[in-house]
């Protein structure tokens, strides 16, 4: 398993690794796989204990991943870390980033460069994300990273 | 001209941003090509792009944003004909413009020309938030509360690589109008927007959501009835959230946000959107006055001037000049300025195709576009060019110039002004060829005077089931099928996309092409022997009913 | 996109696809070719068609092609496609007799 970071958290690996319906079962259990019909909303009660949530692309045009994601470090202020994995590609690097993922399992054969690449390719932003950001000259723009 | 009017204007940050996105596309087609991306991988990115693969060619659609463009922007457009391509382009209903002959190698190098003129193909494709439309005549129409276009601008960046929205489970079109007249056909878009003055001085949306043509037509509904600007953004992004969670991916034709409103109704959806509301930061999502004033300020605006009386310049002309009359009568809006007048030039011609413009017509476009209208052109949903700020007491002049280059066809809101989608002479998905049953029609019908006796009544056609000729919304709509290899076409009547939207009614059997054209002119003769006086093709309908259509339709058969 | 392509008494199949480069309509020959004119395309019996197909879409990216498929035709010389559909595919848009694309080079 390759593991790419999107930004500056360190990609932690974990020994376990359960869904969410054996989260309960598993008190000791640092990391949980969502399923894509999961609704973030039910990892409340263990959001303290987590350290990391995956997200699983069934393919890569399924975009419910992103609010996901969204969801977890929005809604619920989930501050551990999220991966994605499952078939994703890097020209969708920048997207997962802002919406606060933070590492991807990469695909067989992919390409590290092509990742690189893409997270600093678009010197601003039209809309606000998850990540902290200052406004470009002006309008909607911003720039974005600590 | 210096500062073109009517469009937000690029500064150096837009157009680095532009750049990148161009070499993110042009690094994706070296990938398509060498292997590393598979068609299916590389299919969603190009449609993003707007790069189709169609019948006989690659097509590309350019974004026309808010339908707005200037001279230069349009020039380009003939350069792009005529350099890329066969010379011609095709306007569409969504305000763009495609190109239908072009080369996957050669796209990069066509964007690249674009965004000299700071123009794209951004999201005009794909499961994204589209293109957004808005009101040919914003900025200009006597009739409007709020120039839509300030926020349409606000959208169209707002939308722009949106992180969350980008793989939707299918298209997302979002149209704005700022007039109680709606020209936009809102209560037919995933969201439609209705923009007006509140109180405080800022303006205030109504919002639709769940509407939509194709395979299952629905109209819109309200969603929201005042929601205050600062908060425009934050609304848009839980309803499109909402969406993005919970519609269908199983099945495309199930996949719009139209059909999961319906499954959930109105009021459930409008709850799930406000405990989004509930959850969110909205200062976050909080759009400023200040953003907004930021954005207005990036619109050149008009100075309108019209010394004299130009009004009667006008009037003396239409007096002296039947034809001009007739032209005046059907292509022309009122202005706000009272010297002032909207002038649409038809891409109608009798016989032609519809929304098609050759190269040189592009040219001629723009050059009266700099001599009449502040070098400012827009596109109409219903595939048309307006000019919107023309002098009065120049208006004769333009039409003359337009008579010169054959685009002074007296046909807008009548029977020649059809609205057709390429159908299968272009498409890969058609059943059935759109074009010539529209180009018969138009022949059929071509005779100016004819047409403004007939009066208002529109057409439209769709070459298949996904709709894209708004044939549910037409007065009259057809529907193309194919029948053991043989195209025929489906009659609605009744379909209206302007205040009051409705969705046509089948009259009865599908026809071939020849018949069909037959039924529908018999359909408009019992129209004329039945109207009353004042009564336009709707009114007579809505009176009696379809039955007495249907027998003249079905007459001979 | 799959396709039921269903094959008549006289008629027989022939494999299309979209040049990747710049998009133009091609048509397999009995050499395994892809070229612009239909009147060039290998006939098959439906039985045949299947192992050719499957390596025609397996060959599809070094062949510099896309969206591989079978094409019912009448067979006549040179075929001519049964549908309307893959008659515009084969000789150019109805709308613009300019643009007709040649049956045979």
């Amino acid at each position: 398993m390759r593991l790419f970071e999107l930004g500056e958290r360190i990609a932690k690996v974990h020994e376990s690794l359960v869904t969410l319906p054996e989260l309960a079962e598993n008190t000791d259990v640092r990391a949980v796989l969502l399923d894509i019909a999961d609704d973030p909303a039910a990892l409340k009660p263990y959001l303290n204990r987590l350290e990391l949530v995956v997200l699983r692309f069934p393919i890569f045009r399924d975009g419910r991943v992103f609010t996901q994601a969204r969801e977890l470090r929005e809604y619920l202020r989930f501050s551990g870390e999220i991966r994605a994995e499952g078939h994703v590609l890097p020209d969708q690097a920048a997207f997962l980033k802002r919406c606060g993922v933070d590492s991807v399992v990469l695909p067989d054969g992919s390409d590290p460069a092509l990742w690189e690449r893409q997270l600093s390719r678009f010197p601003v932003a039209y809309q606000r994300s998850v990540l902290p950001s200052r406004p470009v000259g002006a309008g909607l723009r911003v720039e974005e990273g600590t | 001209m210096s500062v073109p009017v009517g469009h937000y204007q690029y500064d150096q940050i837009d157009r680095d941003f532009l750049d990148a996105r161009i070499a993110e596309f042009s690094e994706q087609v070296a990938r398509r090509i060498d292997g590393t991306l598979t068609e299916d991988e590389f299919k969603p990115l190009r449609l993003m792009n707007g790069l189709y693969l169609q019948l006989h060619a690659y097509m590309l659609r350019i974004a026309i944003p808010y339908g707005t463009i200037d001279s230069k922007q349009m020039r380009m457009f003939a350069y792009i004909a005529r350099r890329y391509d066969r010379d011609y382009g095709h306007f569409t209903t969504r305000q763009n413009i495609q190109f239908n002959w072009i080369k996957l190698e050669e796209t990069p190098d066509i964007l690249r020309d674009l965004a000299r003129v700071d123009m794209h193909a951004i999201q005009t494709s794909g499961n994204c938030i589209r293109n957004v439309t808005s009101d040919e005549f914003a900025g200009a129409a006597a009739d409007e509360l709020v120039d839509p276009r300030i926020h349409a601008e606000i959208l169209r960046q707002w939308s722009t690589l949106h992180p969350e929205f980008t793989f939707l489970p299918r298209k997302f079109k979002i149209a704005i109008s700022g007039s109680p007249n709606d020209r936009v056909a809102a209560r037919f878009h995933d969201i439609g927007i209705l923009a007006r003055p509140g109180d405080d001085g800022r303006t205030v949306f109504r919002i639709f959501v769940g509407g939509g043509l194709g395979r299952t037509p629905i109209i819109g509904q309200e969603i929201f009835d005042a929601v205050p600007e600062e908060r425009l953004l934050a609304t848009l992004e839980a309803i499109v959230r909402v969406y993005n969670a919970h519609g269908r991916r199983d099945n495309i034709y199930k996949a719009r946000i139209k059909i999961l409103v319906q499954a959930l109704g109105i009021d459930a959806y409008r709850e799930a959107v406000e405990a989004e509301l509930a959850q969110m930061d909205l200062e976050h999502y909080r759009l400023t006055p200040d953003m907004v004033d930021a954005i207005q300020a990036r619109f050149a605006v008009p100075t309108l001037s019209a010394p004299g009386n130009p009004a009667q310049e006008l009037a003396n002309k239409r007096r002296e000049n039947p034809e001009f009359d007739l032209w005046v009568r059907s292509n022309t809006h009122p202005h706000r300025d009272a010297g002032h007048i909207i002038a649409v030039v038809s891409l109608k011609p009798a016989g032609g195709i519809p929304g098609d413009a050759t190269s040189a017509q592009m040219d001629r476009l723009a050059d009266l576009a700099d001599e009449y209208s502040f070098g400012e052109l827009r596109i109409t949903h219903l595939q048309n060019i307006v000019l919107g700020h023309v002098r009065q007491d120049r208006l004769y002049d333009l039409w003359t110039s337009l008579k010169e280059v054959d685009l002074a066809s007296a046909n807008i809101g009548l029977i020649g002004d059809i609205v057709a989608c390429p159908g299968l002479d272009y498409c890969a998905l058609a059943n059935a060829r759109s074009i010539p049953i529209a180009q018969k029609l138009g022949a059929r019908f071509g005779d100016a005077s004819l047409q403004a006796e007939i009066g208002a009544l529109r057409i439209n056609i769709s070459g298949c089931i996904n709709a894209c000729g708004h044939h549910h919304a037409g007065h009259i709509g057809l529907l193309g099928v194919d029948k053991r290899g043989e195209e025929f076409f489906q009659i609605t009547l009744g379909g209206r996309a302007e205040n009051g939207a409705s969705i046509g009614t089948i009259l009865g059997p599908a026809l071939p092409e020849d018949d069909t054209v037959d039924a529908i002119a018999r359909l408009v003769d019992r129209y004329l022997g039945m109207r009353e006086k004042g009564e336009t093709f709707l009114d007579t309908l809505d009176r009696l009913g379809d039955a007495p259509f249907k027998e003249a339709a079905y007459e001979t058969v | 996109m799959k396709r039921a392509v269903r094959v008549g008494t006289d008629e027989k199949l022939v494999l299309t696809a979209n040049r990747l480069l710049d998009g133009v309509i091609v048509w397999r020959d009995r050499l395994g070719q892809w070229r612009p004119h239909i009147g060039v395309a290998e006939k098959l019996d439906a039985e045949q068609v299947a192992p050719v197909l499957e390596l025609a879409q397996a060959r599809a990216q070094a062949d510099g092609v896309v969206g591989v498929y079978e094409v019912a035709v009448k067979d006549v010389e040179p075929p001519e496609p049964v549908t309307v559909r893959e008659r515009i595919r084969a000789y150019g848009p109805t709308v613009h007799p300019e643009f007709a694309v040649e049956t045979v080079q």
